[in-house]
């Protein structure tokens, strides 16, 4: 008990994240008693109420809501987007915002760093999007940006550490403490675990890599040729294919290739993501191949084949 | 021309597109957000599509609801999504039900609405529970749920209760808490908790004591001591019969755990069940009291026993005049190990040098100033050592690095020195009035304890200091803020007359905001977590490039 209370009070750290582990969770944990912090907990198990994120402004725009004028904008990162928005609540960080507008429509490329609070919608069907409230924001440079990427990097390899320990540890604290994942994971780990189907972890370090290569100022065939050879065809084909076939090809060519396993909802989407499709996209795919279509078939809720 | 794949696709998407400009727009994610065409792709396009008029499809299509807040069922209609009302739990059943083909835990059972009023002034509806609220809808319990939305079949509506519905306990309902199970715990693990525990240790020491009475109604016999098993010790405190002696190995059963000032103590009350426990694989009383030793990292307020060699810095003695109008002396200096420095204060007539070693065996520990104060009250406490254990301390350079993570875990110390990310300027950073009564903050020119004051000006900057894992508050005083501005005080306090305290903040914030920071200093440690106290900081320059080899090797990633 007194731990709780205790942690009620103290300030949640900012945990360093790339966009895309982000928006790929579904796993909302809301806090219980009054004043108890939510999280986004992601796949790879780790309990974001605060984080700290860096990236290229790529939109930024002044709303009117009914409870007055708010911001909303996207940073852009190795992995993919963030979402954040600066509420109408927040009038002290207005000033800020209006000027980070007005930097943003002179067309100059901006790099930005956030400190912001997770936020979640879910839509009518379920599904789940993750933004970010900031609390605090600047204009960064080159390099504190290459470095917060070696830091998110860092992070997200220790998170994929965990994951990895936690493969075949007793669902329990205990079990996961002894198999050696960190204190600070443990608990978000194991709802994880329970929540989300396993997933390959392939596509983060897609991302990590491009992030270390671009800290360390390699050019990019140097990339290209590291990268693990399996997603350079779905990058190619992103190239030349319109937006809806793209996911569509990655679906097909996944559930072609995998026989008559079942294939997992999450998965599925995960490859189109991880391919250049948004998580809309790759949903509209899955739902037009299974009901219009019908080139493919839900023989389990949320496993999928090829259709024989 | 470069990019010429990735800007016909643009342009098959935006045909009115003009391709110089696309191929900027590439050029720019490339050097300046250091994305690759490929993967800017998307983006381009959006962006191109957004300023020639095509339309996009938004990330979010679904329309996110208004929240809609009511206090009685009777103002929902049939389609209210995302609700907020605060009702009674009345009842909770369990349920597994078939959706889609596969097995879900649901719940149903009744909600009342006006739930601070009595019954005869409530509406009962019924609700299910999709979410697994199960452990705070408890029936009796009156909780506020956001997010919620109506249902409406056969003309009859009831709540649901969703995945993502917030549910707060307004107040608790009837049942209690399981009791915890009676599963021993490591000592290390027990000494984090406060409640009953289970453990099994080995008795390092036990003692007959007696506890006065404050009424004088006479003295209560207790027993003191200390049990150990690998993970660490805890001291005991027992109001009965302690029949086990030194070295004995025991399990002790429903005991609890309370804290004296900011040190666990175990206390064995008339509930406590302790049995002889046997497993010859534990360690013995000489291996557990080597791993006791302590050093002034591990010190915490509230220590007894306390064993430890020690390097003096600096010595002298104090006379004052006792309560009772004799003249006393107190002797205290800094003292050093390689953990760190505290201070140290003798009540007998101890005068070592700056320079000497010494060993001190059953100190306690207090607080002065927010960090440990080790105490001896007795000359054979002591002994000098001729050989200092160590190489020895420059006092001058003596900073231990800790990691911000076992600072936040570890106690109160001096002379430490850390490092993390700045994530928070706090908006009263700047120039502050201080009570000169108490040094307490002024608020709009009154002080919390001596009123309305003229306050005395100083300079103090805020921050919060974070590693991803841990943070800390951050405070700089004067001389630091001073030197990290490069500015005086007099000179920072004309800058924010001039343009205000506002924009000071955002410059500061511009400045330091995602940079790493490296602080000189002392911390304290309680409850509410850590706070640095800088005698000196300085912002770290980044060098993402030996950042990124030294976190690839960590990792063993190739590129």
């Amino acid at each position: 008990m007194m731990s709780k209370s205790r942690s009620r009070r103290a300030r949640q750290s900012a945990i360093r994240i790339f966009a895309q582990e982000y928006s790929e969770s579904s796993l909302i944990e809301r806090g219980v008693g009054e004043y108890d912090p939510s999280f986004v907990i992601t796949k790879l198990g780790v309990k974001v109420n605060r984080c700290l994120v860096c990236g290229g402004l790529e939109r930024m725009e002044r709303r009117d809501g009914d409870s007055g004028p708010f911001y909303r904008g996207q940073i852009r990162d190795p992995s993919g987007t963030h979402y954040f928005d600066v509420a109408p609540f927040q009038p002290e960080l207005h000033p800020d915002a209006e000027e980070l507008l007005a930097r943003f429509e002179t067309g100059d490329a901006i790099l930005v760093s956030i400190v912001g609070r997770q936020k979640s919608n879910e839509s009518e069907d379920g599904g789940i999007f993750t933004s970010i409230r900031a609390e605090s924001f600047t204009e960064i440079d080159q390099e504190t940006y290459k470095s917060w990427m070696v830091e998110a990097a860092d992070a997200t390899l220790r998170r994929l550490d965990a994951y990895a320990a936690s493969q075949g540890a007793d669902l329990t604290e205990d079990g996961f403490r002894s198999a050696g994942v960190p204190d600070d994971l443990v608990s978000g780990l194991i709802k994880s675990r329970e929540h989300y189907s396993e997933f390959d972890t392939e596509a983060y370090k897609v991302w990590i890599l491009k992030a270390f290569s671009r800290a360390l100022g390699r050019t990019e065939e140097s990339v290209e040729v590291s990268i693990n050879s399996e997603s350079e065809p779905t990058e190619e084909k992103s190239v030349q294919a319109t937006e809806g076939a793209e996911a569509r090809d990655v679906i097909l060519e996944i559930l072609t290739s995998s026989g008559e396993n079942l294939v997992e909802y999450d998965v599925l989407v995960g490859a189109c993501i991880s391919a250049g499709s948004s998580r809309e996209d790759a949903e509209d795919a899955i739902e037009s191949l299974k009901d219009v279509s019908m080139e493919i078939t839900e023989p389990r809720f949320g496993f999928f084949s090829i259709s024989t | 021309m470069t990019y010429a794949n990735q800007i016909a696709v643009v342009k098959q998407e935006c045909p009115d597109a003009d391709e110089g400009e696309i191929g900027k727009e590439f050029s720019r994610y490339e050097k300046d957000f250091l994305i690759p065409p490929e993967d800017a792709l998307r983006s381009v396009i959006k962006k191109f599509q957004a300023a020639t008029g095509v339309e996009i499809s938004t990330n979010s299509s679904t329309p996110v609801h208004e929240e809609k807040k009511v206090e009685r069922f009777s103002d929902l209609g049939a389609d209210d999504r995302n609700v907020t009302i605060e009702v009674a739990v009345i009842s909770y059943t369990p349920r597994t039900q078939m959706v889609r083909g596969e097995e879900k835990q649901i719940a149903f059972g009744w909600i009342e609405d006006n739930p601070w009023e009595t019954s005869s002034e409530r509406v009962r509806w019924d609700y299910k529970d999709w979410g697994n609220k199960g452990e705070t809808m408890i029936p009796g319990s009156v909780v506020r749920l956001e997010g919620a939305s109506v249902n409406e079949w056969n003309d009859k509506r009831s709540i649901n209760v969703n995945r993502t519905t917030r549910v707060t306990v307004l107040k608790e309902g009837g049942g209690s808490a399981p009791p915890s199970g009676n599963e021993p715990l490591s000592i290390a693990r027990a000494s984090e908790i406060e409640g009953f525990v289970s453990v099994v240790g080995r008795v390092l020491s036990a003692k007959p004591d007696v506890l006065v009475r404050k009424d004088g109604s006479g003295e209560i016999p207790i027993v003191r001591g200390k049990i150990s098993d690998s993970s660490g010790s805890i001291g005991f405190l027992s109001w009965k019969e302690f029949e086990h002696e030194e070295g004995a190995l025991v399990k002790i059963v429903g005991a609890s755990v309370r804290k004296f000032r900011e040190t666990p103590e175990i206390q064995i009350n008339d509930g406590t069940v302790i049995e002889t426990y046997h497993d010859t694989a534990f360690p013995g009383v000489s291996e557990l009291v080597e791993s006791e030793k302590v050093s002034i990292a591990d010190l915490r307020n509230g220590m007894r026993d306390v064993s430890i060699t020690l390097q003096v810095e600096s010595w002298a003695q104090r006379t004052f005049e006792a309560q009772d109008g004799s003249s006393r002396v107190v002797r205290s200096g800094d003292v050093m190990d390689p953990t760190g420095r505290c201070r140290l204060t003798a009540w007998c007539e101890f005068d070592p040098k700056s320079g000497d070693a010494i060993r001190i065996e059953g100190g306690r520990v207090q607080f002065w100033q927010g960090s440990p104060d080790l105490v001896i009250d007795n000359i054979d406490q002591v002994s000098s050592l001729s050989d200092s254990p160590w190489e020895k301390i420059d006092p001058e350079n003596h900073w231990v690095e800790v990691d911000l993570t076992s600072i936040t875990r570890g106690g109160s110390r001096r002379g430490i020195s850390t490092a993390g990310t700045i994530v928070a300027i706090n908006s009263g950073s700047g120039i502050i009035e201080r009570c000169p009564e108490c040094r307490r903050m002024l608020q709009d020119g009154s002080c919390s304890e001596h009123g309305s004051q003229i306050g005395e000006e100083d300079l103090r900057l805020r921050f919060v200091l974070d590693n991803g894992v841990s943070n800390a508050n951050l405070f700089l005083g004067k001389e630091p803020a001073e030197e990290f501005l490069g500015k005086s005080m007099e000179e920072i306090k004309s800058e924010i007359s001039s343009i205000g305290r506002e924009v000071f903040v955002t410059n500061l914030r511009s400045r330091v905001l995602a940079r790493k920071m490296a602080v000189h200093g002392r911390c304290a440690v309680d409850g509410q977590g850590a706070m640095l106290f800088a005698d000196r900081v300085e912002l770290v320059e980044p060098k993402p490039a030996e950042e990124a080899e030294e976190v690839m090797q960590r990792w063993e990633v190739v590129l």
